[in-house]
């Protein structure tokens, strides 16, 4: 049975700028003490996630609010796996698929039939499997001929509708998505939305973080509002959009 | 409401997690899931290098000729400045180079193995692994390529080879495993401290002249010491030799497996302390 389960979990970034990005500096900040140390040191910490207990189980379809910079893609990158977790535990079961951003893992030199293919790979699915369902997933695209083009000449819908078609064409427990997803159907066809529903109701788990209130409320069953890192309120779709909506 | 929420989650806090696998064992497992993922780091080595060449004629092919080009000029002129018989010299030249372009270009681009994944270490969770494998697998495929000048200037020039060739694979093959730690080590490094990669590439530069790729080790005479304990020297020493018939230094391969044994256990223990700080530094 798929779940996701948080502990008194925190995220704490140190962002690296300036002179702690270098080494020469780092090193002279530790031999000469006092003078230079502060200079070279700007180290600045930021709390993304404080402490954060939440438990996601099958079936539930869980939608992340919360204004820019409260922490919704570093949740999300922590139920991926992808930030280990400062303090606190973290545990999951069942197979991850996160989808956060529409360009990862394309590349802009390869055609598009290539990044198909590519694309899979980092989903996990072995070259032959993919080249095997490369035609289905062309089809679903309609990009007819670009699709042996490179990608950097796509414009940026098209571009979409690949990543669209990649993503939706697997089948895993727990879905990890940002808006972009969730979205790319009002640009795209009828179909496409057929196609988000089953791909979603496939899922055990979804996880949506998105600042949009009718998306969440259209595929969500339960919410969180976060806020600097912290979880404000957990309860039912409506009523957290109400806290949410009232907080803006 | 706010305090329904807090109720909620706190009477779930209750059930305590298992513990973590220790770091030593998190990492060992993302090394040994990355080389079982072997389809994907080689698919994107192969990709790597299709895109370097797509568009040319000769495709990977240009690495050779274009090695073969060098090492012609360079087997004419130092010969002579060597006063060593170009035939000695040539394949002495050809080896050296096609064995250092290796070392030198793992040890540049392995700075780059987890920077150049930046968007995908940021998006997927796939062992960190992968990418080092994906550096020296791609180097792999160039020296194939190169490789290729060896047996025909050796059959060009009439040098039979022995058994001692069986020592060449070996010397390949923990070259190989080297690049492989200092593609982490390095790129682990680089990713934290972004002066990483062109320190590297003046120590490279320096080490080229310094380590006797090109020029013979004779001629230090009494100096010999700097070149034999030199672990660069080792390296394409263990490949060099046996190939020209010689017999490998006594130091080389001492110095060699000293290196990689010392590299791995550093590797290792950043890797497993600071592995999963990573995605955080790039």
């Amino acid at each position: 049975m798929a779940y996701l389960r948080l502990r008194n979990l925190s995220v704490e970034f140190p962002i690296y700028q300036g002179g702690s990005r270098s080494l020469k500096k780092s090193v002279l900040a530790k031999t000469i003490q006092g003078n230079i140390g502060r200079d070279a040191h700007n180290r600045v910490n930021v709390l993304a996630l404080a402490d954060v207990n939440l438990d996601i189980e099958h079936g539930e379809r869980l939608a992340v609010m919360g204004a820019n910079g409260a922490g919704k893609s570093t949740l999300l990158k922590v139920l991926a796996g992808i930030y280990e977790p400062t303090r606190g535990r973290f545990c999951a079961s069942g197979q991850v698929c996160a989808l956060l951003t529409a360009s990862v893992g394309l590349d802009p030199d390869a055609t598009g039939r290539e990044n198909i293919v590519l694309r899979g790979m980092y989903m996990d699915i072995h070259p032959r499997e993919m080249r095997a369902r490369v035609d289905e997933i062309a089809a679903f695209t309609e990009l007819g001929s670009h699709l042996d083009l490179p990608v950097r000449t796509y414009s940026s819908g098209m571009m979409l509708r690949l990543c669209f078609a990649v993503a939706t064409s697997v089948r895993p427990d727990i879905l990890l998505m940002d808006e972009w997803l969730a979205t790319a159907d009002a640009s795209f066809l009828g179909k496409a939305r057929r196609r988000m529903e089953e791909f979603v109701s496939a899922s055990s788990i979804l996880v949506l973080a998105s600042h949009s209130i009718p998306i969440l409320q259209e595929w969500c069953n339960r919410a969180i509002l976060l806020d600097h890192g912290r979880i404000l309120a957990i309860g039912g779709v409506e009523e957290i959009a109400a806290a949410y909506q009232k907080a803006a | 409401m706010l305090s329904a929420a807090r109720s909620e989650t706190g009477a779930r806090v209750v059930q305590l997690l298992p513990t973590p696998p220790s770091r030593a064992a998190a990492a060992w497992r993302d090394l040994s899931d990355g080389f079982a993922k072997s389809w994907m780091w080689w698919t994107l080595a192969l990709q790597d290098i299709k895109l370097r060449y797509r568009g040319s004629v000769l495709g990977p092919f240009w690495m050779t000729i274009s090695t073969l080009v060098m090492v012609t000029a360079m087997g004419l002129i130092y010969s002579h400045l060597f006063h060593v018989e170009i035939a000695t010299y040539m394949p002495y030249v050809t080896i050296g180079l096609i064995v250092w372009q290796f070392v030198s270009a793992v040890t540049s681009e392995g700075c780059e193995s987890f920077l150049r994944a930046e968007n995908v270490i940021q998006q997927i969770p796939i062992p960190y692994s992968i990418h080092a494998y994906r550096t020296v697998c791609r180097n792999l495929i160039v020296l194939a390529h190169n490789f290729l000048i060896i047996p025909l200037g050796l059959i060009v020039l009439w040098r039979p080879v022995d058994w001692r060739i069986i020592e060449t694979g070996a010397g390949l093959a923990v070259l190989a495993f080297d690049g492989l730690w200092i593609s982490i080590l390095l790129g682990m490094v680089s990713a934290r401290f972004r002066d990483i990669p062109p320190i590297v590439a003046s120590f490279l530069q320096v080490a080229f002249f310094v380590t006797p790729v090109f020029w013979p080790v004779d001629a230090l005479g009494d100096w010999k010491a700097i070149a034999t304990l030199n672990p660069l020297f080792a390296a394409i020493d263990v490949v060099r030799s046996p190939l020209l018939g010689l017999a490998v230094a006594r130091t080389s391969w001492v110095v060699l497996l000293g290196s990689t044994i010392f590299g791995c256990v550093i590797t290792f223990a950043l890797f497993a302390r600071f592995r999963m700080r990573i995605a955080y530094w790039i």
